[in-house]
Protein backbone atom coordinates (compact mmCIF):
# COMPACT_ATOMS: atom_id res chain seq x y z
CA UNK A 1 0.00 0.00 0.00
CA UNK A 2 1.40 3.33 -0.97
CA UNK A 3 1.95 5.94 1.61
CA UNK A 4 -0.64 8.15 -0.04
CA UNK A 5 -3.29 5.47 -0.07
CA UNK A 6 -2.68 4.74 3.57
CA UNK A 7 -3.09 8.43 4.32
CA UNK A 8 -6.42 8.54 2.50
CA UNK A 9 -7.72 5.54 4.37
CA UNK A 10 -6.71 7.17 7.60
CA UNK A 11 -8.65 10.29 6.67
CA UNK A 12 -11.68 8.23 5.72
CA UNK A 13 -11.69 6.29 8.95
CA UNK A 14 -11.37 9.56 10.81
CA UNK A 15 -14.34 10.90 8.87
CA UNK A 16 -16.36 7.83 9.72
CA UNK A 17 -15.47 8.20 13.38
CA UNK A 18 -16.50 11.81 13.42
CA UNK A 19 -19.79 10.89 11.78
CA UNK A 20 -20.47 8.40 14.56
CA UNK A 21 -19.48 10.99 17.10
CA UNK A 22 -22.00 13.37 15.55
CA UNK A 23 -24.76 10.79 15.75
CA UNK A 24 -23.83 10.19 19.35
CA UNK A 25 -23.86 13.92 20.05
CA UNK A 26 -27.28 14.32 18.49
CA UNK A 27 -28.62 11.43 20.51
CA UNK A 28 -27.31 12.78 23.79
CA UNK A 29 -28.51 16.28 22.95
CA UNK A 30 -31.99 14.98 22.13
CA UNK A 31 -32.20 13.05 25.39
CA UNK A 32 -30.94 16.01 27.39
CA UNK A 33 -33.27 18.50 25.77
CA UNK A 34 -36.22 16.21 26.43
CA UNK A 35 -35.31 15.95 30.11
CA UNK A 36 -37.29 18.93 31.42
CA UNK A 37 -40.47 17.69 29.77
CA UNK A 38 -39.90 14.07 30.84
CA UNK A 39 -39.10 15.02 34.41
CA UNK A 40 -42.08 17.34 34.69
CA UNK A 41 -44.41 14.71 33.22
CA UNK A 42 -42.99 11.98 35.45
CA UNK A 43 -43.33 14.03 38.62
CA UNK A 44 -46.82 15.10 37.70
CA UNK A 45 -47.81 11.51 36.92
CA UNK A 46 -46.41 10.15 40.19
CA UNK A 47 -47.95 12.89 42.27
CA UNK A 48 -51.36 12.69 40.61
CA UNK A 49 -51.41 8.90 40.75
CA UNK A 50 -50.45 9.08 44.41
CA UNK A 51 -53.21 11.58 45.01
CA UNK A 52 -56.03 9.64 43.32
CA UNK A 53 -57.32 7.78 46.43
CA UNK A 54 -57.36 11.03 48.37
CA UNK A 55 -59.15 12.81 45.53
CA UNK A 56 -61.83 10.10 45.61
CA UNK A 57 -62.02 10.23 49.40
CA UNK A 58 -62.27 14.00 49.84
CA UNK A 59 -63.45 15.34 46.48
CA UNK A 60 -63.74 19.12 46.41
CA UNK A 61 -63.77 19.23 50.18
CA UNK A 62 -60.02 18.92 49.96
CA UNK A 63 -59.81 22.58 49.02
CA UNK A 64 -62.89 23.88 50.83
CA UNK A 65 -62.56 22.19 54.21
CA UNK A 66 -60.33 23.49 56.96
CA UNK A 67 -60.14 20.35 59.07
CA UNK A 68 -56.94 18.38 58.68
CA UNK A 69 -57.06 15.27 60.79
CA UNK A 70 -55.22 12.07 60.07
CA UNK A 71 -57.85 10.12 62.04
CA UNK A 72 -57.25 7.38 64.50
CA UNK A 73 -54.11 5.77 63.11
CA UNK A 74 -54.31 2.88 65.58
CA UNK A 75 -58.03 2.21 65.28
CA UNK A 76 -60.24 0.56 62.72
CA UNK A 77 -59.96 1.43 59.05
CA UNK A 78 -63.22 2.43 57.50
CA UNK A 79 -64.19 2.33 53.86
CA UNK A 80 -65.53 5.52 52.32
CA UNK A 81 -66.61 5.76 48.69
CA UNK A 82 -64.57 2.71 47.80
CA UNK A 83 -61.35 3.85 49.47
CA UNK A 84 -59.90 2.92 52.85
CA UNK A 85 -59.09 5.53 55.44
CA UNK A 86 -58.64 5.65 59.21
CA UNK A 87 -61.79 6.43 61.15
CA UNK A 88 -62.40 10.14 61.52
CA UNK A 89 -59.80 11.12 58.92
CA UNK A 90 -60.40 14.43 57.20
CA UNK A 91 -58.03 16.12 54.79
CA UNK A 92 -59.15 19.68 54.32
CA UNK A 93 -56.27 21.72 52.95
CA UNK A 94 -57.90 25.14 52.78
CA UNK A 95 -55.85 26.43 55.71
CA UNK A 96 -52.62 25.47 53.95
CA UNK A 97 -53.81 26.82 50.62
CA UNK A 98 -54.64 30.16 52.20
CA UNK A 99 -51.37 30.14 54.16
CA UNK A 100 -49.36 29.52 51.01
CA UNK A 101 -51.15 32.17 48.96
CA UNK A 102 -51.21 34.79 51.70
CA UNK A 103 -47.57 34.43 52.77
CA UNK A 104 -46.31 34.41 49.18
CA UNK A 105 -48.50 37.41 48.33
CA UNK A 106 -47.04 39.38 51.25
CA UNK A 107 -43.57 38.33 50.12
CA UNK A 108 -44.25 39.60 46.59
CA UNK A 109 -45.73 42.89 47.74
CA UNK A 110 -42.53 43.57 49.64
CA UNK A 111 -39.98 41.93 47.35
CA UNK A 112 -41.05 43.21 43.94
CA UNK A 113 -40.63 46.95 44.51
CA UNK A 114 -37.43 46.42 46.48
CA UNK A 115 -36.04 44.13 43.79
CA UNK A 116 -36.90 46.42 40.91
CA UNK A 117 -35.31 49.43 42.60
CA UNK A 118 -32.22 47.46 43.63
CA UNK A 119 -31.92 46.10 40.11
CA UNK A 120 -32.20 49.61 38.67
CA UNK A 121 -29.40 50.79 40.92
CA UNK A 122 -27.24 47.81 40.01
CA UNK A 123 -27.90 48.19 36.31
CA UNK A 124 -27.73 51.96 35.90
CA UNK A 125 -26.39 53.81 38.91
CA UNK A 126 -23.25 52.00 40.00
CA UNK A 127 -20.39 50.73 37.91
CA UNK A 128 -17.02 49.07 38.00
CA UNK A 129 -15.89 47.29 41.15
CA UNK A 130 -18.84 48.55 43.18
CA UNK A 131 -21.28 47.09 40.67
CA UNK A 132 -19.50 43.75 40.73
CA UNK A 133 -19.36 43.74 44.51
CA UNK A 134 -23.05 44.58 44.96
CA UNK A 135 -24.08 42.05 42.32
CA UNK A 136 -21.95 39.45 44.04
CA UNK A 137 -23.57 40.20 47.39
CA UNK A 138 -27.03 39.87 45.89
CA UNK A 139 -26.15 36.51 44.43
CA UNK A 140 -24.59 35.47 47.71
CA UNK A 141 -27.86 36.30 49.45
CA UNK A 142 -29.65 33.99 47.02
CA UNK A 143 -27.36 31.17 48.06
CA UNK A 144 -28.08 31.27 51.80
CA UNK A 145 -29.69 27.95 52.81
CA UNK A 146 -33.31 28.39 53.75
CA UNK A 147 -32.82 26.77 57.14
CA UNK A 148 -30.47 29.61 58.00
CA UNK A 149 -33.15 32.11 57.05
CA UNK A 150 -35.54 30.10 59.21
CA UNK A 151 -33.24 30.12 62.19
CA UNK A 152 -32.64 33.83 61.86
CA UNK A 153 -36.39 34.27 61.51
CA UNK A 154 -37.04 32.46 64.78
CA UNK A 155 -34.24 34.06 66.76
CA UNK A 156 -34.30 37.63 65.48
CA UNK A 157 -37.20 38.49 63.22
CA UNK A 158 -40.08 36.78 65.04
CA UNK A 159 -39.39 38.40 68.43
CA UNK A 160 -39.10 41.77 66.75
CA UNK A 161 -42.30 41.28 64.77
CA UNK A 162 -44.09 40.04 67.89
CA UNK A 163 -42.98 42.88 70.12
CA UNK A 164 -42.44 45.86 67.80
CA UNK A 165 -43.54 45.61 64.17
CA UNK A 166 -46.81 43.70 64.69
CA UNK A 167 -48.12 45.90 67.51
CA UNK A 168 -46.92 48.93 65.57
CA UNK A 169 -48.86 48.05 62.44
CA UNK A 170 -51.89 47.02 64.49
CA UNK A 171 -51.76 50.34 66.30
CA UNK A 172 -51.39 52.49 63.17
CA UNK A 173 -53.55 50.56 60.72
CA UNK A 174 -55.82 48.68 63.10
CA UNK A 175 -58.86 50.16 61.35
CA UNK A 176 -57.96 48.26 58.17
CA UNK A 177 -59.55 44.80 58.16
CA UNK A 178 -57.00 42.05 58.76
CA UNK A 179 -54.36 44.40 60.11
CA UNK A 180 -55.82 44.93 63.57
CA UNK A 181 -55.93 42.58 66.54
CA UNK A 182 -53.40 40.82 68.67
CA UNK A 183 -49.90 40.57 67.26
CA UNK A 184 -49.36 37.17 68.85
CA UNK A 185 -45.96 35.63 69.34
CA UNK A 186 -44.39 36.80 66.12
CA UNK A 187 -44.51 33.36 64.58
CA UNK A 188 -47.09 33.67 61.84
CA UNK A 189 -48.20 35.14 58.55
CA UNK A 190 -46.34 38.45 58.69
CA UNK A 191 -43.03 36.92 59.73
CA UNK A 192 -43.38 34.22 57.07
CA UNK A 193 -44.07 36.85 54.45
CA UNK A 194 -41.03 38.87 55.55
CA UNK A 195 -38.70 35.88 55.54
CA UNK A 196 -39.99 34.80 52.12
CA UNK A 197 -39.57 38.35 50.84
CA UNK A 198 -35.95 38.28 51.93
CA UNK A 199 -35.43 34.95 50.24
CA UNK A 200 -36.95 35.86 46.87
CA UNK A 201 -35.63 39.41 46.67
CA UNK A 202 -32.17 38.33 45.44
CA UNK A 203 -33.70 36.02 42.84
CA UNK A 204 -35.99 38.68 41.42
CA UNK A 205 -33.28 41.34 41.69
CA UNK A 206 -30.77 39.31 39.70
CA UNK A 207 -33.30 38.55 36.97
CA UNK A 208 -34.52 42.14 36.70
CA UNK A 209 -30.97 43.52 36.73
CA UNK A 210 -30.09 41.33 33.76
CA UNK A 211 -33.23 42.49 31.97
CA UNK A 212 -32.56 46.16 32.61
CA UNK A 213 -28.99 45.84 31.42
CA UNK A 214 -30.33 44.57 28.11
CA UNK A 215 -32.31 47.76 27.49
CA UNK A 216 -30.35 49.59 24.79
CA UNK A 217 -28.74 52.75 26.14
CA UNK A 218 -30.19 54.60 23.15
CA UNK A 219 -33.73 54.26 24.51
CA UNK A 220 -32.71 55.41 27.95
CA UNK A 221 -30.93 58.41 26.48
CA UNK A 222 -34.09 59.18 24.53
CA UNK A 223 -35.86 59.56 27.86
CA UNK A 224 -32.99 61.34 29.60
CA UNK A 225 -32.68 63.74 26.67
CA UNK A 226 -36.32 64.75 27.07
CA UNK A 227 -35.66 65.84 30.64
CA UNK A 228 -37.21 62.82 32.33
CA UNK A 229 -35.86 62.02 35.79
CA UNK A 230 -34.09 58.70 36.45
CA UNK A 231 -37.25 57.35 38.02
CA UNK A 232 -39.39 58.46 35.06
CA UNK A 233 -36.98 56.86 32.61
CA UNK A 234 -37.11 53.63 34.60
CA UNK A 235 -40.87 53.69 34.99
CA UNK A 236 -41.94 54.84 31.53
CA UNK A 237 -39.13 53.71 29.24
CA UNK A 238 -37.16 50.79 30.69
CA UNK A 239 -39.76 48.81 32.61
CA UNK A 240 -42.27 48.77 29.73
CA UNK A 241 -39.55 47.47 27.44
CA UNK A 242 -38.76 44.59 29.78
CA UNK A 243 -42.37 44.08 30.89
CA UNK A 244 -42.59 40.55 29.62
CA UNK A 245 -39.41 39.45 31.34
CA UNK A 246 -40.41 41.35 34.47
CA UNK A 247 -43.61 39.39 34.82
CA UNK A 248 -41.60 36.23 34.25
CA UNK A 249 -39.22 37.25 37.04
CA UNK A 250 -42.10 37.93 39.40
CA UNK A 251 -43.65 34.57 38.55
CA UNK A 252 -40.29 32.96 39.26
CA UNK A 253 -40.12 34.59 42.67
CA UNK A 254 -43.72 33.72 43.41
CA UNK A 255 -43.09 30.09 42.54
CA UNK A 256 -40.13 30.04 44.87
CA UNK A 257 -42.15 31.67 47.66
CA UNK A 258 -44.98 29.17 47.36
CA UNK A 259 -42.65 26.21 47.26
CA UNK A 260 -40.35 27.33 50.05
CA UNK A 261 -40.52 24.80 52.87
CA UNK A 262 -38.05 24.95 55.70
CA UNK A 263 -38.07 28.63 56.56
CA UNK A 264 -41.85 28.97 56.67
CA UNK A 265 -42.11 25.73 58.58
CA UNK A 266 -39.89 27.30 61.22
CA UNK A 267 -41.50 30.74 61.44
CA UNK A 268 -45.08 30.08 60.31
CA UNK A 269 -46.42 29.01 63.68
CA UNK A 270 -47.81 25.70 62.35
CA UNK A 271 -51.49 26.52 62.22
CA UNK A 272 -53.88 23.59 62.01
CA UNK A 273 -57.62 23.66 61.41
CA UNK A 274 -57.81 27.42 61.65
CA UNK A 275 -57.74 30.09 58.96
CA UNK A 276 -55.59 33.14 59.70
CA UNK A 277 -57.65 35.75 61.51
CA UNK A 278 -55.28 38.63 60.90
CA UNK A 279 -51.83 39.48 59.60
CA UNK A 280 -50.18 38.00 62.69
CA UNK A 281 -52.00 34.66 62.94
CA UNK A 282 -50.09 31.40 62.73
CA UNK A 283 -50.17 29.77 59.33
CA UNK A 284 -49.05 26.61 57.61
CA UNK A 285 -48.13 26.39 53.98
CA UNK A 286 -48.66 23.36 51.79
CA UNK A 287 -44.96 22.71 51.42
CA UNK A 288 -44.40 23.00 55.18
CA UNK A 289 -47.26 20.62 55.93
CA UNK A 290 -45.90 17.99 53.55
CA UNK A 291 -42.54 18.10 55.27
CA UNK A 292 -44.04 18.29 58.74
CA UNK A 293 -46.66 15.58 58.44
CA UNK A 294 -44.90 13.00 56.31
CA UNK A 295 -43.50 11.22 59.34
CA UNK A 296 -46.87 10.60 60.96
CA UNK A 297 -48.52 10.00 57.62
CA UNK A 298 -46.23 7.08 56.97
CA UNK A 299 -47.60 5.29 60.04
CA UNK A 300 -51.09 5.28 58.51
CA UNK A 301 -51.76 1.65 57.62
CA UNK A 302 -54.36 2.64 55.01
CA UNK A 303 -51.81 4.95 53.34
CA UNK A 304 -54.55 7.54 52.95
CA UNK A 305 -52.55 10.19 54.80
CA UNK A 306 -49.71 9.79 52.32
CA UNK A 307 -52.17 10.03 49.46
CA UNK A 308 -53.52 13.24 50.97
CA UNK A 309 -50.00 14.68 51.16
CA UNK A 310 -49.48 13.67 47.53
CA UNK A 311 -52.64 15.56 46.66
CA UNK A 312 -51.24 18.54 48.52
CA UNK A 313 -48.07 18.24 46.45
CA UNK A 314 -50.11 17.96 43.24
CA UNK A 315 -52.07 21.06 44.20
CA UNK A 316 -48.85 22.95 44.90
CA UNK A 317 -47.38 21.85 41.60
CA UNK A 318 -50.51 22.85 39.70
CA UNK A 319 -50.57 26.17 41.51
CA UNK A 320 -47.00 27.05 40.53
CA UNK A 321 -47.50 25.93 36.94
CA UNK A 322 -50.75 27.87 36.70
CA UNK A 323 -49.14 31.01 38.17
CA UNK A 324 -46.46 30.83 35.54
CA UNK A 325 -48.92 30.24 32.72
CA UNK A 326 -51.26 33.01 33.86
CA UNK A 327 -48.32 35.38 34.15
CA UNK A 328 -47.20 34.63 30.62
CA UNK A 329 -50.75 34.80 29.31
CA UNK A 330 -51.25 38.17 30.95
CA UNK A 331 -48.23 39.51 29.17
CA UNK A 332 -49.60 38.54 25.80
CA UNK A 333 -53.03 39.93 26.55
CA UNK A 334 -51.93 43.32 27.84
CA UNK A 335 -51.78 45.78 24.99
CA UNK A 336 -50.34 45.20 21.57
CA UNK A 337 -47.10 43.34 21.30
CA UNK A 338 -46.79 43.21 17.53
CA UNK A 339 -44.41 46.08 17.06
CA UNK A 340 -42.88 46.13 20.50
CA UNK A 341 -39.25 45.23 20.57
CA UNK A 342 -39.36 43.97 24.10
CA UNK A 343 -36.60 42.18 25.90
CA UNK A 344 -37.58 38.69 26.95
CA UNK A 345 -36.11 36.04 29.20
CA UNK B 1 -37.03 81.91 20.29
CA UNK B 2 -33.65 80.29 20.43
CA UNK B 3 -30.99 81.31 22.89
CA UNK B 4 -27.27 81.68 22.43
CA UNK B 5 -24.78 79.31 24.00
CA UNK B 6 -21.36 80.28 25.19
CA UNK B 7 -18.83 77.65 26.10
CA UNK B 8 -15.64 78.43 27.99
CA UNK B 9 -12.78 76.09 28.79
CA UNK B 10 -14.79 72.93 28.21
CA UNK B 11 -12.79 69.74 28.72
CA UNK B 12 -14.28 66.26 28.92
CA UNK B 13 -13.08 62.80 29.83
CA UNK B 14 -14.25 59.23 29.55
CA UNK B 15 -12.40 57.55 32.38
CA UNK B 16 -8.76 58.52 31.88
CA UNK B 17 -9.14 59.44 28.28
CA UNK B 18 -9.58 63.12 27.51
CA UNK B 19 -11.90 63.65 24.56
CA UNK B 20 -12.27 67.45 24.65
CA UNK B 21 -9.49 69.93 25.34
CA UNK B 22 -10.51 73.30 26.64
CA UNK B 23 -13.08 74.32 24.04
CA UNK B 24 -14.19 77.97 23.80
CA UNK B 25 -17.01 78.73 21.40
CA UNK B 26 -19.98 81.09 21.05
CA UNK B 27 -23.07 79.74 19.31
CA UNK B 28 -25.44 82.49 18.23
CA UNK B 29 -29.16 82.28 18.80
CA UNK B 30 -31.31 81.08 15.90
CA UNK B 31 -28.48 79.82 13.81
CA UNK B 32 -27.64 76.31 12.74
CA UNK B 33 -24.08 75.36 13.60
CA UNK B 34 -22.51 72.28 12.06
CA UNK B 35 -19.89 70.41 14.04
CA UNK B 36 -17.62 68.45 11.71
CA UNK B 37 -14.51 66.38 12.11
CA UNK B 38 -13.23 62.84 11.73
CA UNK B 39 -14.50 59.99 13.91
CA UNK B 40 -13.31 60.25 17.48
CA UNK B 41 -12.57 63.97 17.29
CA UNK B 42 -14.92 64.74 20.18
CA UNK B 43 -17.76 66.29 18.22
CA UNK B 44 -20.41 64.05 19.79
CA UNK B 45 -18.93 64.54 23.24
CA UNK B 46 -19.09 68.29 22.63
CA UNK B 47 -22.85 68.36 21.97
CA UNK B 48 -23.45 65.86 24.74
CA UNK B 49 -21.86 68.32 27.15
CA UNK B 50 -24.32 70.99 26.05
CA UNK B 51 -27.32 69.13 27.50
CA UNK B 52 -25.35 67.37 30.23
CA UNK B 53 -25.91 63.98 28.63
CA UNK B 54 -22.17 63.35 28.82
CA UNK B 55 -22.22 63.01 32.60
CA UNK B 56 -24.85 60.23 32.51
CA UNK B 57 -22.28 57.82 31.14
CA UNK B 58 -20.53 56.00 33.99
CA UNK B 59 -16.97 57.30 34.32
CA UNK B 60 -17.51 60.41 32.25
CA UNK B 61 -16.74 63.88 33.61
CA UNK B 62 -16.23 67.42 32.38
CA UNK B 63 -14.77 70.76 33.37
CA UNK B 64 -15.47 74.25 32.18
CA UNK B 65 -18.53 76.40 31.77
CA UNK B 66 -21.53 76.27 29.46
CA UNK B 67 -23.93 79.17 29.56
CA UNK B 68 -27.28 79.61 27.89
CA UNK B 69 -27.62 83.39 27.55
CA UNK B 70 -26.76 84.33 31.15
CA UNK B 71 -27.61 81.01 32.83
CA UNK B 72 -24.91 78.57 33.80
CA UNK B 73 -26.20 75.16 32.66
CA UNK B 74 -23.93 73.39 35.11
CA UNK B 75 -25.50 75.18 38.04
CA UNK B 76 -29.00 74.11 37.02
CA UNK B 77 -30.56 70.73 37.68
CA UNK B 78 -29.62 68.47 34.73
CA UNK B 79 -33.26 67.48 34.20
CA UNK B 80 -34.15 71.15 33.71
CA UNK B 81 -31.22 71.65 31.34
CA UNK B 82 -32.48 68.87 29.08
CA UNK B 83 -35.92 70.43 28.91
CA UNK B 84 -34.36 73.60 27.51
CA UNK B 85 -31.72 71.88 25.39
CA UNK B 86 -33.39 69.12 23.40
CA UNK B 87 -31.56 66.32 21.65
CA UNK B 88 -32.00 64.08 18.61
CA UNK B 89 -29.82 61.01 18.36
CA UNK B 90 -27.80 59.20 15.74
CA UNK B 91 -30.31 56.39 15.39
CA UNK B 92 -34.06 56.93 15.62
CA UNK B 93 -35.00 55.93 19.15
CA UNK B 94 -38.76 56.32 19.63
CA UNK B 95 -39.90 54.55 22.79
CA UNK B 96 -40.62 51.10 21.40
CA UNK B 97 -43.53 50.28 23.66
CA UNK B 98 -45.46 53.50 23.05
CA UNK B 99 -47.71 54.66 20.25
CA UNK B 100 -46.85 57.56 17.95
CA UNK B 101 -49.08 59.82 20.05
CA UNK B 102 -47.73 58.66 23.41
CA UNK B 103 -44.12 59.03 22.30
CA UNK B 104 -44.75 62.75 22.17
CA UNK B 105 -47.33 62.97 24.94
CA UNK B 106 -45.22 61.15 27.56
CA UNK B 107 -42.93 64.04 28.43
CA UNK B 108 -45.86 66.48 28.28
CA UNK B 109 -47.91 64.37 30.68
CA UNK B 110 -44.96 64.05 33.04
CA UNK B 111 -44.51 67.79 33.02
CA UNK B 112 -48.10 68.23 34.12
CA UNK B 113 -50.14 68.63 30.94
CA UNK B 114 -53.30 66.72 31.85
CA UNK B 115 -56.09 68.05 29.65
CA UNK B 116 -56.72 65.77 26.67
CA UNK B 117 -57.50 68.61 24.32
CA UNK B 118 -54.28 70.40 25.20
CA UNK B 119 -52.26 67.21 24.82
CA UNK B 120 -53.79 66.49 21.42
CA UNK B 121 -53.20 70.06 20.34
CA UNK B 122 -49.56 70.08 21.38
CA UNK B 123 -48.89 66.66 19.87
CA UNK B 124 -50.36 67.84 16.57
CA UNK B 125 -48.36 71.06 16.65
CA UNK B 126 -45.11 69.17 17.28
CA UNK B 127 -45.83 66.70 14.50
CA UNK B 128 -46.59 69.55 12.12
CA UNK B 129 -43.35 71.27 13.03
CA UNK B 130 -41.50 68.04 12.30
CA UNK B 131 -43.35 67.77 8.96
CA UNK B 132 -44.78 64.43 9.98
CA UNK B 133 -48.41 65.22 10.73
CA UNK B 134 -49.85 64.44 7.32
CA UNK B 135 -48.15 61.07 7.22
CA UNK B 136 -49.16 59.86 10.68
CA UNK B 137 -52.39 61.67 11.53
CA UNK B 138 -54.36 58.46 10.92
CA UNK B 139 -51.81 56.27 12.67
CA UNK B 140 -51.41 58.07 15.98
CA UNK B 141 -52.44 55.00 17.98
CA UNK B 142 -50.08 52.66 16.20
CA UNK B 143 -46.76 51.63 17.69
CA UNK B 144 -44.06 54.12 16.81
CA UNK B 145 -41.85 51.26 15.69
CA UNK B 146 -44.16 50.65 12.72
CA UNK B 147 -43.10 53.91 11.12
CA UNK B 148 -40.25 53.97 8.61
CA UNK B 149 -36.78 54.94 9.78
CA UNK B 150 -37.06 58.48 8.45
CA UNK B 151 -40.50 58.90 9.99
CA UNK B 152 -39.19 57.58 13.30
CA UNK B 153 -36.41 60.15 13.26
CA UNK B 154 -38.86 62.97 12.52
CA UNK B 155 -41.02 61.60 15.35
CA UNK B 156 -37.99 61.93 17.62
CA UNK B 157 -37.58 65.52 16.45
CA UNK B 158 -41.27 66.15 17.15
CA UNK B 159 -40.83 64.56 20.57
CA UNK B 160 -37.93 66.87 21.33
CA UNK B 161 -39.82 69.94 20.08
CA UNK B 162 -42.95 69.12 22.09
CA UNK B 163 -41.34 70.15 25.36
CA UNK B 164 -40.55 73.55 23.80
CA UNK B 165 -36.79 73.72 24.12
CA UNK B 166 -34.66 76.74 23.17
CA UNK B 167 -31.85 74.72 21.68
CA UNK B 168 -31.94 71.56 19.58
CA UNK B 169 -28.88 69.33 19.48
CA UNK B 170 -28.69 66.81 16.67
CA UNK B 171 -26.05 64.10 16.78
CA UNK B 172 -25.67 62.89 13.18
CA UNK B 173 -29.46 62.79 12.86
CA UNK B 174 -29.47 61.50 9.30
CA UNK B 175 -26.62 59.03 9.41
CA UNK B 176 -28.93 56.03 9.65
CA UNK B 177 -31.35 57.28 6.99
CA UNK B 178 -31.74 56.94 3.22
CA UNK B 179 -31.05 59.98 0.97
CA UNK B 180 -34.69 61.04 0.62
CA UNK B 181 -35.30 60.92 4.35
CA UNK B 182 -32.01 62.77 4.84
CA UNK B 183 -33.18 65.60 2.57
CA UNK B 184 -36.44 65.89 4.47
CA UNK B 185 -34.54 66.17 7.76
CA UNK B 186 -32.28 68.83 6.25
CA UNK B 187 -35.27 70.81 5.00
CA UNK B 188 -36.70 70.58 8.46
CA UNK B 189 -33.52 71.89 10.04
CA UNK B 190 -33.58 74.94 7.73
CA UNK B 191 -37.19 75.60 8.79
CA UNK B 192 -36.57 75.11 12.47
CA UNK B 193 -33.63 77.44 12.86
CA UNK B 194 -35.84 80.49 12.79
CA UNK B 195 -37.22 79.32 16.11
CA UNK B 196 -34.41 77.33 17.69
CA UNK B 197 -30.68 77.43 18.06
CA UNK B 198 -29.51 74.27 16.32
CA UNK B 199 -26.26 72.40 16.73
CA UNK B 200 -25.84 69.52 14.32
CA UNK B 201 -23.04 67.01 14.38
CA UNK B 202 -22.36 65.58 10.97
CA UNK B 203 -19.72 63.60 9.16
CA UNK B 204 -21.27 64.59 5.88
CA UNK B 205 -19.67 67.82 4.67
CA UNK B 206 -22.26 68.47 1.97
CA UNK B 207 -24.86 68.29 4.67
CA UNK B 208 -22.98 70.90 6.66
CA UNK B 209 -22.91 73.25 3.66
CA UNK B 210 -26.60 72.65 2.99
CA UNK B 211 -27.98 73.31 6.47
CA UNK B 212 -25.50 75.24 8.56
CA UNK B 213 -24.82 78.97 8.83
CA UNK B 214 -21.71 78.36 10.88
CA UNK B 215 -19.34 75.43 10.99
CA UNK B 216 -16.95 74.25 13.69
CA UNK B 217 -14.13 71.85 12.83
CA UNK B 218 -12.92 69.54 15.60
CA UNK B 219 -9.78 67.43 15.54
CA UNK B 220 -8.43 65.26 18.36
CA UNK B 221 -10.63 66.96 20.91
CA UNK B 222 -9.63 70.47 19.90
CA UNK B 223 -11.63 73.14 18.16
CA UNK B 224 -9.45 73.92 15.15
CA UNK B 225 -11.59 76.39 13.27
CA UNK B 226 -14.96 78.03 13.64
CA UNK B 227 -16.57 80.44 11.23
CA UNK B 228 -19.22 80.99 8.60
CA UNK B 229 -19.84 77.77 6.72
CA UNK B 230 -18.85 79.26 3.38
CA UNK B 231 -15.61 80.62 4.84
CA UNK B 232 -14.69 77.31 6.54
CA UNK B 233 -15.27 75.33 3.37
CA UNK B 234 -14.00 77.78 0.78
CA UNK B 235 -11.27 79.70 2.57
CA UNK B 236 -10.21 77.66 5.56
CA UNK B 237 -7.70 79.51 7.69
CA UNK B 238 -6.09 76.41 9.15
CA UNK B 239 -4.16 73.89 7.08
CA UNK B 240 -5.77 70.94 8.91
CA UNK B 241 -9.26 72.25 8.14
CA UNK B 242 -8.33 72.55 4.52
CA UNK B 243 -6.98 69.01 4.42
CA UNK B 244 -10.15 67.72 6.04
CA UNK B 245 -12.72 69.59 3.95
CA UNK B 246 -10.82 68.69 0.78
CA UNK B 247 -11.10 65.04 1.77
CA UNK B 248 -7.41 64.43 2.34
CA UNK B 249 -8.17 62.59 5.58
CA UNK B 250 -11.12 61.63 7.73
Amino acid sequence: MSQRKRGEMHVMSQRRASRWADIGFRGVAAVCSAMPLVVLAAILAVVVAGAMPSIRYMGWRFITDITWNLGNLYGAISVHGGVRAPAGASYGALVFLVGTLASSAIALVIAVPVSVLTAAVLAYQVRGPLQSLLSFLVELLAGIPSVVFGLWGILVLAPWVGSQLGPGIAHLFGWVPFLGGSAGTGLGLLTSGLVLALMITPIITAAVRDLLMQVPRLYREGGIGLGLTSWEVLRHVCLPIVREGLIGAVALGWGRAMGETMAVLMVGGSALNQLPQNLYSPISTMAAVIANQLDSALTDASHMAVHALAELAALLLVLTVVTNLVARLLVHRVGWTAGARGVRV
Amino acid sequence: MGKSISVAGLSAWYGDQQTLQSIDIELKANTATAVIGPSGCGKSTFVRCLNRMHETVPGARMEGRVRLEEEDLYRMHPVDVRRIVGMVFQKPNPFPTLSVFDNIALALRLSGVRRRSELAERVERSLRMAALWDEVKDRLRQPATELSGGQQQRLCIARALAVEPEVLLMDEPASALDPISTLRIEELIRDLKSRYTIVIVTHNMQQATRVADRTAFFLNGELIEFGDTSQVFEHPRDRRTEDYVCGRFG
